[in-house]
């Protein structure tokens, strides 16, 4: 890593955690401490929308992890008397052992069908959650507490959150750091030995299997990461809303996730981020336009398509002239 | 028994129709049109607004609906799909940009129409009761008619007509049949002016019996997709058959698990990702559509 | 980039912050009232209806000079949020809120949402009146919520006592959309019916929101040959559909929903077979509403086009805050002085004839006051209108 990246990700760090936290305690916008926590934790779950594109797949199911980590969570905080800490990482595996599970027969699709598939898994996540005795169906799970308190040895590393005085801050630092980790992850493995067989895939999978690669074992793999970035992200949405409904994670934010992927362009590892952050962001901003609020919304969506089809991202490339 | 089998051919012949401009569209430009259940809804606003608003007969409402959707699904594919499919590196951008037109559209229904659900008075009165075991109202009937009517005259088209013939050719292989002189943004045009015009009238045939609401958009694409990818993706033969298959899985599945509650969809989309599994083309479609 | 992108947020945020300081340069000093819903996408009708209703009295008020409140005149502003219905956004929406500065929201219109949203009223100090009707929300410990509304497990039991004694109904079914509020509300009218010694025929059918055809959906019900087919949580969207394809199917027993219809939607999409089909809503029937009420569905009329039903019961929600906070003036800023308010508060209703009152119920129900006394008024549909079936009060 050379002194401009590592410059590059100083300079991220402190505004993520330095001059956001003051900037909004100087202007006062408390409500966008919740925003960007949602920014930060969607943009996990893109992050693992991106990461099956890169295999060549085009995913819209990732709602249905994001819900089954959130009942993961619920589930074992409200009957099992898990901590929240522990159950964050039991539902990212759990939706990592899911994926492989549904993975399985359902990879061996290609180009759209793999997407309209994926789409309907979404929907069955929902009918799942319905039907489900576990979940408690219809009437979803709520009162769900706040995490609790996370010490080693007694050392307290993360204090009750039903102490705190500003919970908001705490998700936000919780979700800015669980980003942070797992967008390094994603640029680690972009750039190591299984990223370069991912983009062997992306390109021609029937040539990378004949030179060796053993394709099947490499999109699982890649799916279950997808996944698990998909649960962890559902489970840190329930600890805040305290309340998991079937309808939590729908069609829409399965949607959502690949829009937030193509916006930032899907060339670049923290594309998915910046899409997050200017779709959620853009609406959230465009909540004076009133009733107008989703023509513009869509209007520029469009004119943002039509003048950057490869992404946002692609701005800067253009001007750096590395084309 | 009888009532099953009807039931599922009045679905099929709806569900056929919708997919058939879906898959229309995607076999000529390899676009997923996110936004054609918002063109279903648009046409059926408009057949409403001309019938139960202005006091226009039904067929004059139809063909508005045919119009509009035409003009609306031209402009679309000139000003927005041909340009980011020119310039975009991947095909599946294209994606956004028909998300965003769903969502636009979405908007502009709301803004023009209003958030209500429509109807318009139904067109045939009456219900053809077979002894009790065929119950079918006679608006039903003649829906499904025309319906299936409408299939079979975009299949003569396709068949027999220059156009049609251009357009199959460009679904077959962009490159040689431009080579051979056909005409590709002309007729890339001409297909998604149908395929949006073939939303427009199966939500302007449904307007009279279940009525348009704004939210019926989503849902409708989302079937859509299930029918083609059941058929084989840029098939027309396929779409066809997914519409007819669905619409039989629907009628079945409601009468036999209705003892079970909540499942018929589950089990319908669980069979789905079954037979994909062993079958990822779908019944017709080539390989990897 | 991402701070950048910030930085401009926050500037474009200050922008359209002043903007409205500036326009909220009449004399009176203004009083922002919160709503937080659906007004777009599939269930857009809902909060839309919600919001006009608002808007409606809001812009009436101001025009009749302000509203006074402990001597000052206030002008009443309505701060309105889409949650598109996802109860993420409606969080988002909720903090809004709070940013603004607003202690009274109406809103969100689906158990999601409002379930969602309760952590972050209770940390601002919000009292929020949503159309859901999960019991926690309105029980002990949580006591922010008020429900906007009648519930279903409080009328579903009065229109089947109803039925049970005036058309001797005996069998009774149940349908409902395979979505969290209507099957809710299924279980509840199943447990209800059970409970008045029913028998209850089918209650296991489901359809989607988005189905085209409901002759199959209903097939297997009609067979079970039901006195009362019960739709459960049904939209405006499904309601006249299942009703046609029930007619349509043969069947000639009655049909009744607990939620709030509109009549214009019915006749349109049913026709004279949506006669006599049984539905609640507010005082809204000519023996029933009174001038403001007429007056209130003309000036809505005239802003927006055209009327919802649905507003009749809407319309209520705006009125109980105003009115609360009226007799207490401490409530302004301070819900806790507006929940001891709560336990005591009356005022006269102004939307119907007689000396019909408004206050706090649900203790019944929710072992507090937590819901806003609206008239249970059943209606009947007929030829394109709605008549008064009979009139109850929920405690």
């Amino acid at each position: 890593m050379n002194t401009q990246k590592l410059v590059g990700v100083g300079v991220f760090l402190i505004a993520v955690f330095g001059i956001v936290p003051w900037l909004i305690s100087v202007t006062g916008r408390w409500d966008f401490y919740y925003t960007l926590t949602s920014v930060a934790l969607l943009s996990i779950a893109s992050a693992g929308v991106w990461l099956t594109f890169y295999i060549g797949r085009i995913n819209i199911g990732q709602g249905a992890y994001a819900l089954a980590g959130g009942y993961v969570s619920a589930i074992l905080t409200t009957q099992a008397g898990f901590s929240f800490w522990a159950t964050l990482p039991l539902a990212g595996l759990f939706c990592a052992g899911l994926s492989i599970l549904i993975g399985l027969p359902i990879l061996r699709l290609r180009g759209v069908y793999f997407a309209m598939v994926t789409l309907v898994l979404t929907e069955v996540g929902r009918l799942a959650a319905l039907a489900l005795p576990v979940t408690n169906g219809a009437k979803g799970i709520t009162s769900i507490p706040l995490p609790g308190e996370l010490s080693i040895f007694g050392l307290t590393l993360i204090p009750d959150f039903a102490t705190l005085e500003n919970p908001k801050l705490a998700f936000y630092l919780v979700a800015a750091f669980l980003m942070v980790i797992c967008y390094a992850a994603l640029y680690r493995i972009v750039n190591s030995r299984l990223g370069h067989l991912c983009r062997s895939l992306q390109q021609n999978e029937e040539l990378s299997a004949s030179i060796g690669v053993n394709t099947a074992y490499l999109r699982v793999l890649a799916y279950s990461i997808s996944s698990f970035f998909g649960g962890i992200a559902g489970a840190m949405f329930v600890a805040i809303s305290q309340s998991i409904y079937p309808s939590s994670f729908q069609v829409t934010d399965s949607v959502n996730f690949m829009l937030n992927c193509f916006l930032g362009g899907l060339g670049y590892v923290f594309g998915p981020m910046l899409g997050t952050l200017m779709l959620y962001f853009g609406w959230d901003l465009l909540f004076t336009a009133g009733r107008f609020q989703l023509l513009i919304y869509s209007s520029l969506l469009i004119i943002l398509m039509l003048f950057l089809p490869n992404g946002v991202l692609s701005l800067f490339e253009r001007k750096g002239g590395r084309k | 028994m009888e009532q099953i089998i009807v039931n599922g051919l009045y679905l099929g012949a709806q569900y056929a129709l919708i997919a058939l401009g879906l898959t229309l569209i995607f076999s000529l430009m390899n676009v997923l049109n996110f936004a054609h259940g918002q063109m279903y809804v648009l046409g059926g606003f408009v057949t409403y607004t001309v019938v139960a608003q202005f006091g226009l007969p039904f067929i004059v409402g139809l063909i508005a609906s045919a119009v509009v959707l035409a003009v609306v699904g031209a402009a679309v594919e000139k000003y927005l799909f041909a340009p980011v499919i020119r310039k975009s590196k991947r095909e599946e951008s294209t994606m956004l940009l028909a998300a965003g037109i769903a969502f636009f559209l979405d908007a502009v229904i709301l803004l023009v129409f209003g958030e209500k659900q429509r109807g318009v008075p139904k067109i045939v009165n009456g219900v053809l009761n077979w002894d009790f075991r065929i119950i079918m109202p006679y608006d039903r009937i003649l829906i499904g008619v025309l319906a299936i009517a409408m299939i079979a005259g975009f299949i003569l088209f396709m068949q027999y007509t220059k156009a049609g013939r251009a357009m199959r050719a460009l679904a077959q292989d962009r490159v040689a049949a431009e080579l051979m002189g056909v005409d590709v943004a002309r007729y890339s045009m001409l297909g998604f002016a149908l395929g949006a015009m073939l939303a427009g009238l199966v939500g302007g045939l449904l307007v009279t019996i279940t009525g348009i609401n704004l939210g019926m958009g989503g849902p409708t694409s989302i079937k859509a997709f299930m029918m083609i990818m059941i058929g084989g993706a840029g098939v027309i033969s396929g779409a066809i058959a997914g519409g007819f298959i669905l619409g039989m899985m629907e009628s079945i599945g409601l009468t036999v698990l209705a003892a079970y509650g909540d499942i018929t969809y589950l089990m319908i989309f669980a069979s789905l990702m079954v037979f994909l599994a062993f079958r990822p083309q779908g019944l017709m479609g080539k390989p990897w559509g | 980039m991402k701070r950048r992108t910030l930085l401009k947020s926050t500037a474009l945020a200050a922008v359209t912050g002043l903007s409205f300081l500036g326009m909220a340069h009449a004399e009176n000093p203004v009083l922002k009232i919160g709503f937080v819903g659906v007004t777009s996408g599939p269930a857009a009708a809902w909060g839309i209806s919600n919001q006009r209703s608002m808007e409606t009295r809001a812009a009436w008020l101001n025009e009749l000079g302000g509203y006074e409140i402990g001597g000052t005149t206030y002008d009443i502003e309505i701060v309105a949020f889409d949650d598109q219905k996802d109860p993420k956004r409606a969080i988002a929406g909720m903090e809004k809120m709070a940013q603004e500065g607003i202690h009274y929201v109406v809103g969100p219109n689906v158990d999601d949402g409002a379930a969602a949203v309760r952590p972050v009223a209770e940390q601002n100090g919000i009292m929020y009146f949503p159309y859901a009707f999960p019991k926690e929300l309105y029980t002990a410990p949580a006591s922010n919520a008020v429900l906007g509304m009648v519930a279903n497990y409080q009328s579903g039991p009065a229109i089947y006592k109803y039925l049970m004694e005036n058309n001797g109904v005996k069998k009774i079914a149940f349908v409902a959309a395979n979505e969290s509020d209507p099957l809710s509300q299924r279980d509840g009218g199943v447990e209800a019916a059970k409970a008045l010694g029913m028998e209850v025929v089918s209650d296991s059918v489901t359809y989607q929101v988005d189905t085209t055809d409901f002759t199959p959906v209903l097939l297997p019900v009609i067979q079970t040959q039901p006195d009362l087919l019960v739709l459960s949580g049904v939209s405006p969207a499904n309601a006249p559909q299942l009703i046609r394809s029930a007619r349509e199917l043969g069947y000639a027993g009655l049909i009744s929903t607990e939620t709030a219809q509109d009549a214009g939607v019915l006749e349109e999409g049913a026709g004279e077979l949506a006669n006599g089909f049984i539905s609640v809503g507010g005082a809204s029937t000519a023996e029933l509403a009174s001038d403001t009420m007429r007056e209130f569905v003309d000036r809505y009329t005239k802003m927006f086009g055209e009327y919802n039903d649905e507003s009749n019961t809407k319309v209520y929600a705006l009125e109980y805050i105003l009115e609360t906070i009226k007799a207490n003036p401490a409530a302004m800023t301070d819900v806790e002085a507006f929940k001891a308010t709560m336990d005591t508060f009356e005022a006269p209703n102004p939307y119907m004839v007689g000396d019909a009152k408004l206050t706090y119920v649900g203790s019944t129900s929710f072992g507090q006051k937590r819901q806003v006394a609206v008239p249970l008024v059943v209606n009947v549909f007929k030829d394109g209108a709605f008549e008064t079936l009979f009139v109850a009060q929920v405690d």
